[in-house]
C-alpha cells in the first residue's frame, strides 16, 4: 500500500477575513506538489452516500510548490544552553527516576539508552543513563560505568553518580525506594578512571542527550533548539535533579536531596549546608512553576530548563504521601515531571505557503488546502473561515468542535489496544492514516492512546499535521466517518438544503465567550462535541438564557474537561489543550492517583458531572450508552405531539420510523447514544420527542457513570437506558434547545438526496429555530409546577403510547 | 469458559455457517455486527447471531480480547474497494504485516476469514490454567486493557 508522502497543518484552524493562515508541509519524495484551496462539502466515500464532494476556491495562493521533507523530533526533555559552570572537572549527578519503560524490545522504536541528567555528546562529556539493557549507567567521555542491575519500572529508585578527577574515584549509586523481600542489595559501583572530562559544547539534557549538533542540516532546524538534535528520550519520572561540581560523599548527597534551599533568612547563599552551597552547579525543582514549560532552577546560576514536547507536570513525586491530591496545594510533593519519547507540542516545520483570505467573498465556511502529487500522493490541511465579532455574515452558525478533534487527533487505539475490539464488536479495519502513525509514533497521539511506554495520553497540540481530521478517513470505531470527516455530513445536508451560515471553531467561543455567538438566532453542534473548555459551556448557558436556540446535532457532548494550556497562548489560540482521564467516564486510560488536576490551569479534569455540571444541563440530554457495531432507528413519543413541539413533525406520520436508514451504522440511532434524565440536569418541562428504546445490539452498553455496581444486563437487549431520546425545551426570553441524541444521527441526513424524514425533521427545528425574535410562547397550561423526579402519571399525556392504544410501529 | 469448539465437530461448522449467514447479511453496510439483518443490508431490523447463539458470542469475545500482539486486523488497502489482512506487532512503533497476498473486495468477506483463521489458530485450552504463564500477572493478557 502506498504510504504517506504528504503531511501538513496550518498555523491556525480559524482565521478571519483579512488574515493570513500559514501552512506547513512535508513532502517526502516528490519533488512537487500543488496546493487548491478548496471548500469542503462531503468527506464521505460510502458509496450509499453521495461521495467525496469539494468546490474549488479562487486563490492567490493555489500553484504548485517544491517538495521537501519536513520531520517531528518527538518526545519530551528539558535543555539548558552549554554556560561555564557546567564544565565541570570532577562531579556528582543525582535524581530520582521512576521509569516506565528502561528496557524496551530490540524492535522498539526508540530502542537504546535513554538520557536522565547529561552533558554528554559524542563520547564527550558527563551524564547519567539508563543504558540499552535497563541498567543505571554514568557516562564519562567514552568511558560507560554501570551497576548492571535491571531498574525496575514503575517504582521510584534514587540514582546517583560521582567523579574525583583528583583521584579517579567514581562511585555510581542506584537506590530503589521499595525493596521487596527476595531483591538482591545493590551496592555503589566503585571504579577509577583517570582522564580528563572533556568538555561537550552540547547543552544539558533533563531525560534525554545530544546526539549532534547539526546546525546546516535542514531536517534538524524543527529541533529545539534549532540545530540540536536530541537522542535517547526517557520515559519517565525525574525528580530533583542536581548537578555539583565536585565528588560529594554519600552524606553529602543526601543532603543534598534537598535542593538548594534557597529561603533561609539568615544565610543568602544557595545550599543545604555552607559548603554545599560552595559547589551547586544547578539543583532544579519541578515543583515550581507547574503550569509553565519552564524547569525552575534553584541553584546560584538560575539555569532554569527550557521543556520541550510538553512533558507531564503536577505528577505525584518520590515523596508524594496521599494525603494531598491537587497539586496547588502540595506542590512539594509534584516535584516529578513525567518524559515520554513520543511527547509533541508543535511540530516546528518551516511554512512553505501562506493564505491572507480576502476580506470579503471568501464565504465563513469549512475549507482545506488540498495538496496533491502528479504521481497520486494526497493531503488536506483543513481550516475555518471565522468572521471576527460583530460581522456575523447569517443567521445560522455551526460550532465547530474542534477541542474533540484534537483530543481525536492522530488516534492509535486499533492498533494498540487489545480492548478496541471488544468495544466495536468487529475486527478493526486501520486505513492507510493509521498505518503511517503506526509507524510514526514522533506524529504524537491521541487523548484516547497511551503513550508508547503505556502511560495515558493527556495532551494534544494542533501544530502538527492531524491525520483523523481529514476527508475520506473512516474511523475504526464507527467504520464510518467521525468528528471531522462526520461533521460533513451535516455540512454538505447545509449546503444542498441551501441555508446559509456562519461557521466558528471551539477556540473561538472559548476565548470570545458569549460575544462569539449571542448575534445568532442558533447555534449548531457537530455530531460529537464531547470535550468542552469551561468557558465555552458558560457561553453557551449564557446564549440559551438570553433567548438562544441550540441544535445538538449529535451525542455525548459536554462530557470531558479541557483546558489549554497557558504556556502556549503566544503561539495563537487553543494550540495545546489537556484533559485528565479520571475518576469515572468511559476511560481509555486512567490517570494515577493523586493526579487528577491539569498542569495548565490547575483545575480537575475528568468528566464535567464530577465537577457539578451535568451533560444534560447544556443541551437537556446527555450520555447513557455507546456502542459501535451497527445503529438504529427512532419512534415519536406521545410527547412529540403536544402542540410546544408538533411543529418540528410536520410532514412525518406518527407511526414513520425516523431515520431507519442512514452512512453510519446504517441507521440514525446509533454509536453513542443521549436521553433525557431529569435527575441528572434535563430541565423538568424536557420533551422527549422520539426515542430508540429497545433496537439495539448487545454491543451497546450503559455508561459506566451510571452505575456502582459490576452486573449482568447492561446491554442494549436488555437496559431500559441503553436507547437515545430525541428531546425539545424552552429556555428563557424565547430560547429552546433540541438535541438529536445520537451521533450517528447526521449521517442520516445525506441519504436519498437529503430527501427523507430526518432532513425534514432537522429542517423544521432550523427553520423554526432560525427565525428572529423569541420563539413564539408555549401554551400558557405549559406554565405549571414540575418535580425532578415526583411527576403525576394518571394524566393521558403522561402515560405509554400502549396505555393510550397507540401501538408501536411494527 | 467458553471453549474453543474443537475442529470437525459440529458444533464448530455451526458457528462458522452462522457467522458466514450474518456477514453475507450485512453485506453494503459500513461496518457490521454478527447479526442476521431481516433484509440484507438493513441494519435497523436484526436478529439471530451472537443475540441468539451464546456460544457464538462467547467465542468471538474470546477471541476479540486477544493481546495486540499477533493479533489479526484488518488493513483497507484501497479507500472502500480493497481489503488486506494483517497481524499486530504489539511493539510501538512497528506497523503492521500483511499475512498473505490474498485482497478482499468487501468488508465482510474479510471478517469471516478472520474468523476462520482464529477458529484456526487459538487452542481448545487458551485462556485455561494449562495455558497459564508469567505474563498472566504482569497484564501480559491486556483483556480488558486499552
Amino acid at each position: 500500500m502506498t504510504t504517506m508522502r504528504l503531511t501538513g497543518y496550518a498555523d491556525k484552524f480559524g482565521v478571519h477575513p483579512g488574515d493570513t493562515i500559514k501552512f506547513y508541509v512535508n513532502c517526502d519524495g516528490p519533488a512537487e506538489y500543488k496546493v487548491e484551496i478548496v471548500q469542503m462539502i462531503n468527506g464521505d466515500t460510502n458509496p450509499r452516500g453521495p461521495g467525496y464532494i469539494d468546490r474549488p476556491v479562487e486563490a492567490a495562493v493555489n500553484g504548485t510548490y517544491a517538495g521537501r521533507k519536513q520531520v517531528i523530533h518527538g518526545g519530551s526533555y528539558g535543555y539548558v544552553p552549554d554556560a561555564r559552570p557546567f564544565n565541570v572537572e570532577s562531579f556528582t549527578l543525582q535524581c530520582w527516576i521512576w521509569p516506565t519503560a528502561p528496557k524496551t524490545h530490540p524492535r522498539y522504536w526508540k530502542h537504546g539508552a535513554q538520557g536522565l541528567v547529561t552533558k554528554w555528546s559524542g563520547d564527550c562529556g558527563y551524564g547519567l543513563f539508563v543504558n540499552a539493557e535497563g541498567c543505571l549507567e554514568l557516562r564519562i567521555n567514552e568511558h560507560r560505568i554501570t551497576t548492571g542491575v535491571p531498574i525496575r519500572d514503575h517504582a521510584w529508585h534514587f540514582c546517583a553518580a560521582s567523579f574525583d578527577a583528583t583521584t579517579g574515584d567514581v562511585v555510581l549509586y542506584h537506590e530503589p525506594q521499595v525493596v521487596y523481600a527476595l531483591d538482591p542489595e545493590i551496592p555503589p559501583v566503585t571504579a577509577s578512571l583517570k582522564v580528563a572530562v572533556a568538555p561537550a559544547p552540547v547543552p544539558v539534557a533533563l531525560g534525554a542527550y545530544v546526539e549532534a549538533l547539526a546546525p546546516s542540516d535542514p531536517l534538524a532546524a524543527s529541533s529545539k533548539p534549532a540545530g540540536v538534535i536530541f537522542a535517547g528520550k526517557y520515559n519517565g519520572k525525574i525528580d530533583s535533579p542536581r548537578i555539583c561540581n565536585r565528588a560529594l560523599s554519600r552524606a553529602e548527597i543526601e543532603m543534598m536531596k534537598a535542593g538548594a534551599q534557597p529561603g533561609l533568612t539568615e544565610r543568602r547563599n544557595s545550599g543545604p549546608t555552607g559548603k554545599l552551597s560552595e559547589c551547586i552547579v544547578a539543583a532544579w525543582n519541578f515543583s515550581q512553576g507547574i503550569d509553565t514549560i519552564h524547569a525552575k532552577d534553584e541553584g546560584p546560576y538560575r539555569f532554569d530548563a527550557t521543556l520541550v514536547n510538553c512533558p507531564n507536570r503536577g505528577m505525584t513525586g518520590y515523596n508524594w504521601s496521599g494525603q494531598n491530591f491537587d497539586w496547588k496545594h502540595a506542590p512539594n510533593e509534584y516535584g516529578a515531571i513525567s518524559f515520554h519519547d513520543d511527547d509533541v507540542d508543535d511540530a516546528r516545520w518551516a511554512s512553505d505557503f501562506a493564505w491572507t483570505v480576502p476580506e470579503t467573498g471568501v464565504k465563513s465556511r469549512f475549507y482545506a488546502a488540498k495538496l496533491t502529487t502528479a504521481d497520486g500522493a494526497e493531503d488536506f490541511i483543513p481550516f475555518w473561515v471565522v468572521p471576527r465579532i460583530g460581522q456575523k455574515t447569517a443567521k445560522i452558525a455551526v460550532m465547530v468542535p474542534t477541542i474533540s478533534y484534537m483530543a481525536y487527533a492522530n488516534e492509535h487505539v486499533a492498533c494498540n489496544a487489545g480492548g478496541a475490539e471488544l468495544f466495536i464488536y468487529r475486527v478493526p479495519i486501520m486505513q492507510q492514516q493509521n498505518m503511517f502513525l503506526s509507524e510514526h509514533r514522533e506524529y504524537g497521539g491521541s487523548i484516547y492512546d497511551t503513550h508508547t511506554d503505556g502511560t495515558g495520553i493527556s495532551i494534544s497540540s494542533r501544530l502538527r499535521p492531524i491525520l483523523s481530521i481529514r476527508p475520506k478517513y473512516d474511523h475504526f470505531l464507527a467504520q464510518a466517518p467521525w468528528q471531522y470527516p462526520a461533521d460533513l455530513h451535516l455540512i454538505y445536508w447545509l449546503e444542498t438544503m441551501g441555508y446559509e451560515y456562519d461557521v466558528f471553531t471551539d477556540e473561538d467561543i472559548t476565548y470570545d465567550g458569549l460575544a462569539r455567538i449571542e448575534n445568532y438566532n442558533v447555534i449548531i453542534t457537530g455530531s460529537h462535541p464531547e470535550h468542552n473548555s469551561g468557558p465555552q459551556l458558560d457561553a453557551l448557558h449564557n446564549y440559551t438564557q438570553r433567548g438562544g436556540r441550540l441544535m445538538y446535532m449529535g451525542a455525548d457532548a459536554w462530557y470531558w474537561v479541557h483546558s489549554f494550556h497557558p504556556a502556549y497562548e503566544d503561539k495563537g489560540r487553543g494550540v495545546v489543550t489537556e484533559m485528565r482521564r479520571c475518576e469515572s467516564g468511559i476511560r481509555t486510560w486512567r490517570a494515577d492517583p493523586g493526579e487528577y488536576y491539569h498542569q495548565g490551569t490547575g483545575e480537575l479534569g475528568g468528566m464535567w458531572r464530577f465537577r457539578g455540571r451535568y451533560l444534560h444541563s447544556v443541551a437537556g440530554v446527555g450520555m447513557s450508552s455507546e456502542g459501535f457495531d451497527v445503529s438504529s432507528y427512532f419512534s415519536r413519543t406521545p410527547d412529540s405531539l403536544d402542540p410546544r413541539v408538533a411543529w418540528a413533525f410536520e410532514g412525518i406520520g406518527y407511526d414513520e420510523k425516523l431515520g431507519n436508514f442512514g452512512l453510519v451504522g446504517g441507521g440514525a440511532a446509533g454509536l453513542e447514544l443521549d436521553i433525557v434524565d431529569t435527575m441528572l440536569g434535563s430541565p423538568p418541562h424536557t420533551l422527549a420527542v422520539a426515542t430508540s428504546a429497545g433496537r439495539h445490539t448487545e454491543a451497546y452498553l450503559l455508561v459506566m457513570e451510571d452505575f456502582g455496581f459490576n452486573q449482568q444486563g447492561l446491554d442494549g437487549t436488555t437496559h431500559p437506558r441503553v436507547r437515545g431520546d430525541i428531546a425539545f425545551h424552552e429556555t428563557p426570553n424565547g430560547g429552546a434547545c433540541f438535541a438529536f441524541s445520537s451521533i450517528a444521527f447526521c449521517g442520516s441526513l445525506p441519504w436519498n438526496n437529503c430527501d427523507n424524514n430526518i432532513s425534514r425533521l432537522v429542517k423544521n427545528v432550523l427553520d423554526r429555530f432560525a427565525m428572529d425574535g423569541p420563539l413564539p410562547a408555549p401554551p400558557a397550561e405549559a406554565i405549571k409546577h414540575r418535580g425532578r423526579a415526583d411527576y403525576d402519571p394518571t394524566p393521558i399525556e403522561h402515560r405509554s403510547r400502549k396505555e393510550r392504544g397507540e401501538p408501536l410501529p411494527a | 469458559m467458553e471453549p474453543i469448539p474443537r475442529k470437525g465437530t459440529p458444533e464448530r461448522q455451526r458457528l462458522i455457517d452462522t457467522h458466514k449467514a450474518c456477514m453475507d447479511s450485512m453485506k453494503g453496510v459500513a461496518g457490521n455486527s454478527v447479526l442476521q439483518c431481516g433484509t440484507p443490508g438493513d441494519t435497523t431490523i436484526i436478529g439471530g447471531g451472537v443475540h441468539a447463539d451464546p456460544v457464538l458470542k462467547r467465542v468471538l469475545l474470546r477471541m476479540r480480547g486477544e493481546s495486540p500482539k499477533g493479533k489479526l486486523i484488518v488493513i483497507c488497502t484501497k479507500v472502500d474497494a480493497e481489503w488486506r489482512i494483517a497481524r499486530l506487532s504489539g511493539i510501538r512503533g512497528v506497523p503492521p504485516e500483511f499475512v498473505d497476498e490474498i485482497v478482499y473486495t468487501d468488508e465482510q468477506e474479510i471478517q469471516h476469514a478472520v474468523f476462520l483463521m482464529r477458529l484456526e489458530e487459538l487452542s481448545d485450552s487458551y485462556g485455561f490454567p494449562e495455558d497459564f504463564h508469567e505474563g498472566w500477572k504482569r497484564r501480559d493478557d491486556n483483556w480488558p486493557v486499552t
